[in-house]
């Protein structure tokens, strides 16, 4: 029964719309949420979906992974590995700005006592 | 008694949401319909660089295109990962920190006592192997804080010293650059690969040049750097 899933353009089309999918889910909870933590994630989420959307949409139902050895030499039978190594890119610095991120929350949190974004107005005079 | 009149459109902005979701949808779609009708025979610079893989004699692509092709990139992307730890231990280097550790059981202890040698024993092999299996520097990196992580929230008493980290990075950090610098001597080119990297070597542990050693290097720096971040979100003040 899983045959129909083996097709290219259904792997494509579940790719599109469940990074898609994903992605609104992030932007829902970024424009709705208002403890700052929770934006955070949102963003993370939001950062997976492209990250899964890349991977997904070079991903070759035969091909191999791109590493060589004796047998595997014919370069046409593998799997492209420019977006595997953008996307660890991605991922690293997303992590990072992620930390940093949360290392500002968890300040402003020590100084002022406020996760809400709607009562941060410090700097509103 | 009034009953307040709450309105849904200001608890879920609807419009803009079903706006962006359309917007999206077409933009997706579009992107789909050109990469499905693309034309199979055409040359991506994926399959050039695959091509060009085996001239470095690296059994990992993937490798070779992030330490060697876009080396230069890997060396910027080291550098924000570094700005992001020092913003981050300026930014939480306080003497008033609040406590977020509690007593760990005997049980966690013992455990994580056991698996801390297995775990860095893991990393070191994600890291070395990074040319010739999935893994590298930046996963071996990560799993290496992993282990710093379990002792953190194991042991209160536990921290790595600084002075470690901070010669850690420090030797990694000049060390790309050296290698890099190198290369510009021998081969005119910023990371060229001068040492030897015949293709009759690929799939040995001994193959590849310089690609490993970059690895390695940022293996080593990526591991510091996670647990710098680790320990600076997670330490307590001293004198609590």
């Amino acid at each position: 029964m899983f045959e129909f899933f083996n097709q290219p353009e259904v792997i494509k089309v579940i790719v599109t719309f469940g990074s898609m999918l994903l992605f609104f889910v992030g932007l829902f909870g970024l424009l709705t949420r208002k403890h700052i933590i929770k934006i955070f994630i949102s963003i993370a989420i939001m950062e997976s979906a492209v990250f899964l959307i890349f991977i997904g949409l070079t991903f070759k139902l035969d091909f191999i992974a791109p590493i060589l050895d004796s047998v595997n030499v014919e370069a046409s039978t593998m799997n492209d590995p420019i977006p595997h190594a953008m996307i660890l890119t991605a991922i690293v610095i997303g992590m990072a700005v992620l930390a940093l991120g949360v290392s500002f929350a968890i300040e402003y949190f020590k100084l002022t006592g406020k996760t809400d974004i709607d009562e941060m107005n410090e700097m509103r005079h | 008694m009034s009953v307040k009149k709450i309105s849904l459109k200001r608890e879920l902005p609807t419009t803009t949401l079903s706006g962006f979701a359309l917007s999206g949808l077409l933009v997706l779609t579009i992107l789909n319909i050109l990469l499905q009708n693309m034309p199979s025979k055409i040359q991506t610079a994926g399959d050039a660089l695959l091509k060009l893989n085996a001239t470095e004699g690296v059994a990992n692509a993937v490798t070779t295109v992030v330490v060697f092709f876009r080396g230069f990139d890997t060396l910027g992307e080291i550098a924000v990962l570094f700005i992001a730890s020092l913003g981050i231990g300026l930014m939480l280097h306080s003497n008033s920190r609040c406590n977020i550790k509690s007593e760990s059981n005997f049980m966690l202890q013992t455990a994580s006592k056991l698996l801390f040698p297995i775990i860095i024993l893991f990393g070191i092999y994600v890291m070395i192997y990074g040319h010739l299996s999935p893994g590298g520097g930046f996963q071996g990196g990560v799993i290496i804080a992993s282990a710093v992580l379990l002792l953190l929230i194991s042991h209160k008493a536990f921290e790595v010293p600084h002075s470690v980290i901070v010669a850690l990075e420090t030797f990694a950090g000049v060390s790309y650059v050296l290698i890099g610098l190198i290369g510009l001597l021998v081969l005119d080119i910023f990371l060229g690969n001068f040492l030897p990297h015949d293709i009759s070597q690929m799939g040995l542990l001994l193959s590849g040049g310089i690609i490993p050693l970059i690895y390695i290097i940022v293996g080593i720096k990526v591991g510091s750097e996670m647990s710098m971040i680790v320990q600076n979100l997670i330490k307590r003040d001293h004198d609590v």
